[in-house]
C-alpha cells in the first residue's frame, strides 16, 4: 500500500490547520464499512476521540491535566499536557504514548517534538524542543515558554517507512476572550449600520420621488 | 476511566414491549376511531383564574422582566465562556447551557408548549438592538423589511440548522468547551440580529431558528395552546390587529392569523395578540395533547421532512453516547484513511443516520401506497403521516434527556456559587461517583417515568396513525387496520430501537 505519511492536527476550531493537515490514505471500502458498522461491539469507552479531556490524579498532589486521545494511521495516540492550564515562566511538560490499533503494541522508536506559533498568516518556522526515547512507553518532552500565547506542538516519529505528523494546539496563559465577542459585535454594528444607510437612501429617494411628483 | 449511565431494566423493557404488543393488536382489530371533538378549557373561562390570567398575559411588564431575566443570565453564559475555566462541569455556560437548557427545554414544551420562544434572549437581544424599544412598536425604518425569498420561505433552513446544530453538539463537542459554547451563542444573536435587519418580521423565527422550530413542532403535542376564546368574534373582526398590530403592539412574528390558527407549530407565545385584540378574544387554554398530531395540523412537504429529520437526529443523539460509538467511528475512520478528531466519519455517520430513518419511512410510504391503491399523490401521503414522528421522536427526546436533567445536573448549585469556575480542578473521581449515586429522584423513580414517556409515545403515535390513517384509507367509514401494517412496522421498528438505546448503558457528558 503506498502511503504518503499521515499528518494530524488534533484538536480546536482550527480549519486552516485542517486544510493541509489530513491526509487521507486509504480509498473507501463499502461494504467493509457496512460489516463493520454492524458488528456491535462493547469496548471500554474512553474520551470521545480528539477532544480534551480535563482530569485529576488523586493519588498524587499534582495539578490537573489535559488528556487527549486520538487516531492517526495505524496508531492511537494519547497526549497529556502537564500542567492542563500552563502559563509563561512555569516548566511544563508534554507526555506522549502510541499504540498500534491493531495489536496494542506500543511505539517504542524516537518521537520529535517541535513548537510553532499558531498564526493564520506569516510565521511558520518550527523550533524543536527535543528527541526523545521511550520511558516505560512514555514520550516525556519539557517545555517552558516566556510568553503568553497559542502554539501548535508537533510530534513527529516514523514508522514503517512511514511519517507520523501530529499537531496539537498549545495554549499558555489565558486564551484571547475578546475574538468571538469582537467578531460578534463587529457583525451586528456592520449589519446596523448598513441597514440604516440604505434605509436613508430609500428615505431619500423616496422624498425626491415625491417632490417630483408634487411638482405641477 | 468514563462512566457510564445503567439502562433501563429488563422487566420495563418487557413492560414496554407488551404495550407495543397489545397496542398493535387494538390498532389491527378495533373499529375507525370517531372524529375528535375537541373538549378544550380555556383559562380566561375560568372565575377568578380567569381574569388574573387575562391580567397577566396582557401585562407587558411580566413577560419583560422574565426577558431581563433570560437575557441575564444568557450574558452571563457567554462572559463565562470566554473568561471561566476551560473545565465543562466547573463552568456554569456548559453546565447551565447543557445540563439544564439543553435538557429541560424539551420538558417545557410537554407543560407549557412553545412558551421559551417568548422569553428566548437570542429574538430579545435582538429585537432591542435593531427595533430599539423594549416593546413598543417600533419605526418599520429600523429594518430593511424585505419579503423572505420564497425559497426560504419554509422548515429547510431550520433543518438544516438543526443538523449544523447536532454537528457541532455531538461531533464538535461544544457541549464540554465553554468558549465554544459561548461562541456558538454569540453566533445565533447575530444570525437573529441580521434576519430581524434584513427580513420583514421574525424571519428568524419562523424560518431559520432550530431550536425555535424543534419547539414549534413538539408544541403540537403540548396541553395548551393559544387561541381565540370566541371564533365568531374572529371570523367578523375586521381589523385583525393580531395579524397587523396596532399603534402600540407589534403585529405577529411569524404572520399568524389568530382566526384561522389550527397549530401551535409557528406560534411563539409572545402574547402581542393577546395585548394587541381590540376584543380581548385571545386566551390560554388546555386541551387534549396531541389533538393536532392527530388531525388539526395541515401536513407540508417541508415541515415533515423536518419531523422526520428531527427522529432521525434525536435518534442519532443517543446512539452517539453508546459506549460502542467510538468503536464504530474509529474501525470506520481506520478504513477511510480519516485521522484526528474523526469529524468526516462522524459527519458520514450523522448524514447515513438521517438517510436511513428517512429511506425507511420513504419505502414504507411507497408500500403503504401501494397496499391501498390510493389516489393520493406520494408527497402528500409522505406528509400527512410525517405526524408519527413527532410522538415517537419527543417520547425518546425526554426520555433520554431526562438522563442528562436527573443524573447530570446534580452539581448545579456549584457553578452559581462559582460561575466562572475560578481556581477550580476536575471533578474527582469520588465527586462522579457521588454525584452518580446522587440523584434528584430515585433511580426507580427515574426508570418509572421513562418508560411511561416510551409507552406515551407509542401509543400517540398509533393515534396519529388511525386519525391519518382514517383520511387516506378508510373504506366505507372502516378503518383497514391491514392496510396500516408499513406505518405499524415503522412505528414498532423505531420505538423498539428507542427502547433498544435506552436500556444500554449511556456515557456521562461531563
Amino acid at each position: 500500500m503506498n502511503r504518503s505519511g499521515y499528518r494530524l492536527q488534533a484538536l480546536g476550531f482550527r480549519l486552516k490547520q485542517s486544510l493541509h493537515a489530513f491526509r487521507f490514505s486509504y480509498g473507501l471500502r463499502p461494504a467493509a464499512c457496512i460489516f463493520l458498522l454492524l458488528l456491535v461491539e462493547t469496548a471500554n469507552a474512553h474520551h470521545v476521540l480528539g477532544r480534551p479531556a480535563y482530569s485529576l490524579n488523586e493519588d498524587s498532589n499534582t495539578p490537573p491535566s489535559m488528556q487527549v486521545e486520538t487516531q492517526i494511521g495505524d496508531y492511537f495516540v494519547t497526549y497529556m499536557i502537564f500542567p492542563a492550564f500552563p502559563k509563561a515562566g512555569e516548566r511544563g511538560r508534554v507526555n506522549l504514548y502510541a499504540t498500534r490499533i491493531d495489536n496494542g503494541k506500543a511505539y517504542s522508536g524516537e518521537v520529535t517534538f517541535k513548537v510553532r506559533d499558531d498564526v493564520y498568516f506569516g510565521n511558520d518556522n518550527s523550533e524543536t524542543l527535543g528527541s526523545q526515547l521511550p520511558d516505560d512507553s512514555v514520550f516525556r518532552q519539557g517545555f517552558e515558554f516566556s510568553s503568553n500565547g497559542e502554539y501548535i506542538i508537533t510530534a513527529e516519529f516514523t514508522e514503517a517507512g512511514e511519517p507520523y505528523i501530529i499537531d496539537f494546539p498549545l495554549r499558555i496563559g489565558p486564551p484571547s476572550s475578546i475574538g468571538p465577542i469582537g467578531i460578534a459585535v463587529g457583525s451586528i454594528v456592520i449589519i446596523l449600520v448598513g441597514v440604516n444607510l440604505v434605509q436613508r437612501k430609500r428615505l431619500l429617494t423616496s422624498k425626491i420621488r415625491n417632490a417630483h411628483e408634487e411638482t405641477p | 476511566m468514563t462512566m457510564t449511565h445503567p439502562g433501563l431494566p429488563d422487566f420495563w423493557g418487557l413492560v414496554i414491549i407488551g404495550f407495543i404488543l397489545l397496542g398493535v393488536l387494538w390498532t389491527l382489530f378495533s373499529p375507525a376511531p370517531i372524529k375528535i371533538r375537541t373538549s378544550v378549557l380555556s383559562l380566561a373561562s375560568i372565575p377568578v383564574i380567569g381574569t388574573g390570567m387575562r391580567n397577566l398575559v396582557a401585562n407587558r411588564w411580566l413577560l419583560l422582566s422574565l426577558k431581563f431575566v433570560m437575557v441575564g443570565f444568557f450574558l452571563l453564559i457567554i462572559f463565562a465562556g470566554l473568561f471561566g475555566t476551560p473545565i465543562p462541569e466547573r463552568n456554569i455556560a456548559t453546565v447551565l447551557t447543557w445540563n439544564l437548557w439543553w435538557s429541560g427545554l424539551v420538558f417545557s414544551i410537554f407543560f407549557l408548549g412553545s412558551a421559551w420562544c417568548a422569553v428566548c434572549p437570542w429574538d430579545a437581544l435582538a429585537q432591542w438592538l435593531v427595533r430599539r424599544k423594549l416593546w413598543r412598536r417600533a419605526e418599520p425604518n429600523n429594518s430593511l423589511n424585505i419579503k423572505v425569498p420564497r425559497w426560504l420561505a419554509n422548515v429547510w433552513p431550520a433543518l438544516l440548522m438543526f443538523i449544523a446544530l447536532t454537528w457541532l453538539e455531538l461531533g464538535v463537542g461544544i457541549t464540554v468547551n465553554p468558549y465554544a459554547t459561548a461562541a456558538v451563542s454569540l453566533l445565533m444573536v447575530v444570525l437573529a440580529t441580521a434576519s430581524l435587519a434584513i427580513f420583514q418580521r421574525k424571519a428568524f423565527c419562523r424560518y431559520f431558528c432550530p431550536v425555535g422550530r424543534t419547539v414549534g413542532f413538539y408544541s403540537q403535542l403540548a396541553p395548551i395552546e393559544l387561541r381565540p376564546i370566541d371564533n365568531d368574534t374572529c371570523a367578523s373582526c375586521k381589523t385583525l390587529d393580531c395579524y397587523h398590530g396596532n399603534e402600540e403592539v407589534e403585529p405577529c412574528p411569524t404572520w399568524l392569523v389568530m382566526g384561522r390558527l389550527k397549530q401551535n407549530s409557528y406560534c411563539t407565545s409572545c402574547g402581542n395578540c393577546t395585548q394587541s385584540c381590540p376584543h380581548e378574544n385571545i386566551a390560554w387554554r388546555f386541551r387534549p395533547p396531541s389533538v393536532e398530531a392527530l388531525h388539526s395540523a395541515r401536513p407540508h412537504w417541508d415541515e415533515s421532512w423536518f419531523m422526520i429529520g428531527l427522529l432521525a437526529l434525536t435518534g442519532f443523539h443517543g446512539v452517539t453516547m453508546m459506549p460502542f460509538w467510538e468503536t464504530w467511528m474509529s474501525q470506520f475512520a481506520q478504513l477511510t484513511g480519516d485521522s484526528g478528531r474523526l469529524l468526516p466519519s462522524f459527519t458520514i455517520g450523522l448524514l447515513a443516520c438521517i438517510a436511513v430513518i428517512a429511506a425507511i419511512y420513504s419505502i414504507l410510504i411507497e408500500v403503504t401506497r401501494k397496499i391501498t391503491g390510493t389516489d393520493l399523490e406520494y408527497k402528500r401521503l409522505f406528509s400527512t403521516f410525517a405526524f408519527v414522528a413527532l410522538p415517537l421522536a419527543f417520547s425518546y427526546h425526554m426520555a433520554h434527556n431526562l438522563n442528562h436533567l436527573i443524573r447530570e445536573s446534580v452539581g448545579i448549585s456549584a457553578v452559581f456559587s462559582n460561575p466562572l469556575g475560578v481556581d477550580t480542578v476536575p471533578l474527582s473521581m469520588m465527586e462522579k461517583h457521588e454525584r452518580h449515586l446522587t440523584m434528584w429522584i430515585s433511580q426507580d423513580a427515574l426508570f418509572t417515568i421513562q418508560a411511561g414517556l416510551m409507552i406515551f409515545g407509542f401509543w400517540i403515535a398509533l393515534q396519529v396513525i388511525r386519525h391519518r390513517g382514517l383520511s387516506v384509507i378508510a373504506i366505507n367509514n372502516k378503518l383497514a387496520g391491514v392496510k396500516l401494517l408499513p406505518m405499524l412496522t415503522f412505528a414498532i421498528g423505531i420505538t423498539s430501537f428507542h427502547l433498544w438505546l435506552l436500556m444500554q448503558p449511556m456515557i456521562m457528558r461531563m
